[in-house]
């Protein structure tokens, strides 16, 4: 029959953690733009940095969004595929940060992430992790993903 | 060129939280075709069990089931099954007839054109009959069911299998804290303090088994601070608060999600299901001490 204990971690101890900076790279914008569209021959910037037309030959495959997420202690680079259609194709996260120390709204932090790939692991004050614990919600990434899909319905439709 | 093995990783907004699956030791072009068939097996257990979208099973269950039997996928009985079980093994602790509750509570969706009534939760027990051959059917009208508590688990344990089945050894599939984990190595994950967010309670080695955690909700977009719990009780209709927060060690997700429910429900009273399914759990108490099964196997942080 099951017993509990008192779990006896050494309080000091215990309350010393501080939660490490959890940083998670996925994938780089190359990367996610040719696995959104394998069969693409070229990606043209229609905007720098944010939008790139996919096509194969002359034809339009569809459109690739890189989009930011940001919160007072998490940033999240993600992209939309979307189809010629106007359909989402994929939506995928590319890079995760999550800090308690006020690096997230920091430009040179930040800059350390910039189109690295996802094999160029980064080392950060500690070890990227798995994290468990409290609820985390995608809603704040979701209405990013909205307001992406009514940025192209308004601009590329 | 010669098949290399690979390392890939990556994260999808699924379930109402961020999906991350790390996966190795496979040949690179097999990797990214595993990877995309256990986001698939998510996104359909999304799809099926999901209580916002109107036409998964459960939306069709809790429209229809009590005018007469309705047939759902295998998956969405598998998981009623199990909830079925938990709710009698944790004697009424787990219930998914909490969905009119969690409706009041503004936890869940409201339909404007069937308002719910003050006090409508029937216990699953008297609620939901499972009929067979994946057939279920609501004892009455005011029924609502909601898998939130479970199905995600079960999510993790369907992108499992599919990862092994296409020859994956090695991988670790984590749903906004509910994941599993095989292959050789053991891999280490971080508990947070469900008080506090930005720290830790403990590191815990995973392999081939499930671990789940819930706690009260946090959101790092706003703040560091943690807000209400999201888990009800069934019988008082309210928020927990006897425990802080709770992770469970299982051999399946679906059963390390759901137990979590009930450890934050009946705090040390959760000590015959949890042997029942051979699960370890520790739980922090409302009064701050941290609670262990003795059969806990958590590795303390050490900070230097």
């Amino acid at each position: 029959m099951t017993e509990w204990l008192k779990w006896t971690a050494p309080a000091a101890v215990v309350m010393s953690v501080a939660a490490p900076a959890y940083a998670t790279q996925y994938m780089s914008v190359g990367e996610a733009q040719k696995s959104a569209f394998p069969s693409a021959t070229g990606f043209a910037e229609v905007q720098a940095g944010r939008v790139w037309k996919a096509q194969a030959g002359e034809r339009v495959m569809g459109y690739f969004y890189y989009d930011h997420v940001v919160g007072k202690h998490l940033l999240i680079d993600y992209a939309v595929a979307v189809d010629a259609d106007g359909r989402v194709r994929k939506v995928e996260i590319l890079n995760y940060r999550e800090s308690y120390g006020g690096e997230v709204h920091d430009a040179s932090w930040l800059q350390q992430f910039v189109g690295k790939s996802s094999q160029s692991a980064l080392q950060m004050n500690s070890d990227i992790r798995n994290i468990s614990g409290a609820t985390l919600s995608s809603t704040h990434l979701t209405e990013g993903v909205k307001k992406v899909l009514a940025y192209h319905a308004s601009h590329f439709r | 060129m010669q098949a290399t093995s690979a390392n890939i990783r990556r994260a999808r907004p699924l379930l109402g939280t961020f999906v991350d699956i790390d996966v190795d030791d496979v040949d690179e072009r097999q990797a990214e075709e595993a990877v995309e068939a256990a986001f698939a097996a998510v996104a359909e257990v999304h799809r099926l069990m999901s209580f916002h979208e109107a036409d998964s099973d459960v939306s069709r269950l809790n429209r229809i089931a009590s005018s007469g039997a309705v047939a759902v996928h295998p998956w969405t009985y598998e998981v009623m099954e199990m909830a079925a079980d938990m709710n009698r093994r944790s004697a009424g602790a787990f219930d998914i007839g909490i969905a009119p509750t969690l409706q009041q509570l503004g936890q869940l969706p409201s339909d404007e054109d069937a308002p719910v009534l003050p006090g409508t939760c029937v216990p699953m027990a008297e609620a939901v009959e499972l009929l067979g051959d994946n057939r279920v059917r609501f004892t009455r009208a005011s029924v609502k069911v909601d898998l939130g508590g479970i199905a995600k688990g079960y999510a993790v344990d369907r992108a499992v299998d599919a990862l092994r089945s296409h020859g994956v050894r090695s991988a670790i599939v984590n749903a906004g804290g509910d994941l599993a984990a095989f292959g050789p190595d053991a891999r280490t994950i971080h508990i947070r303090d469900p008080r506090s967010p930005d720290r830790l309670i403990c590191l815990v080695d995973v392999s081939n088994q499930a671990l789940a955690s819930t706690g009260r909700r946090f959101d790092p977009f706003r703040s560091a601070a943690a807000t209400d719990s999201a888990v009800i009780e069934p019988k008082s209709r309210t928020p927990t608060c006897a425990v802080h927060g709770a992770t469970v060690r299982a051999s399946s997700c679906m059963i390390a999600d759901a137990l979590t429910k009930v450890v934050m429900i009946a705090g040390a009273e959760a000590a015959a299901p949890l042997d029942h399914y051979r699960a370890s759990a520790i739980f922090i108490s409302a009064d701050g001490d941290v609670r262990a099964t003795s059969d806990w196997q958590g590795v303390r942080h050490n900070a230097s």
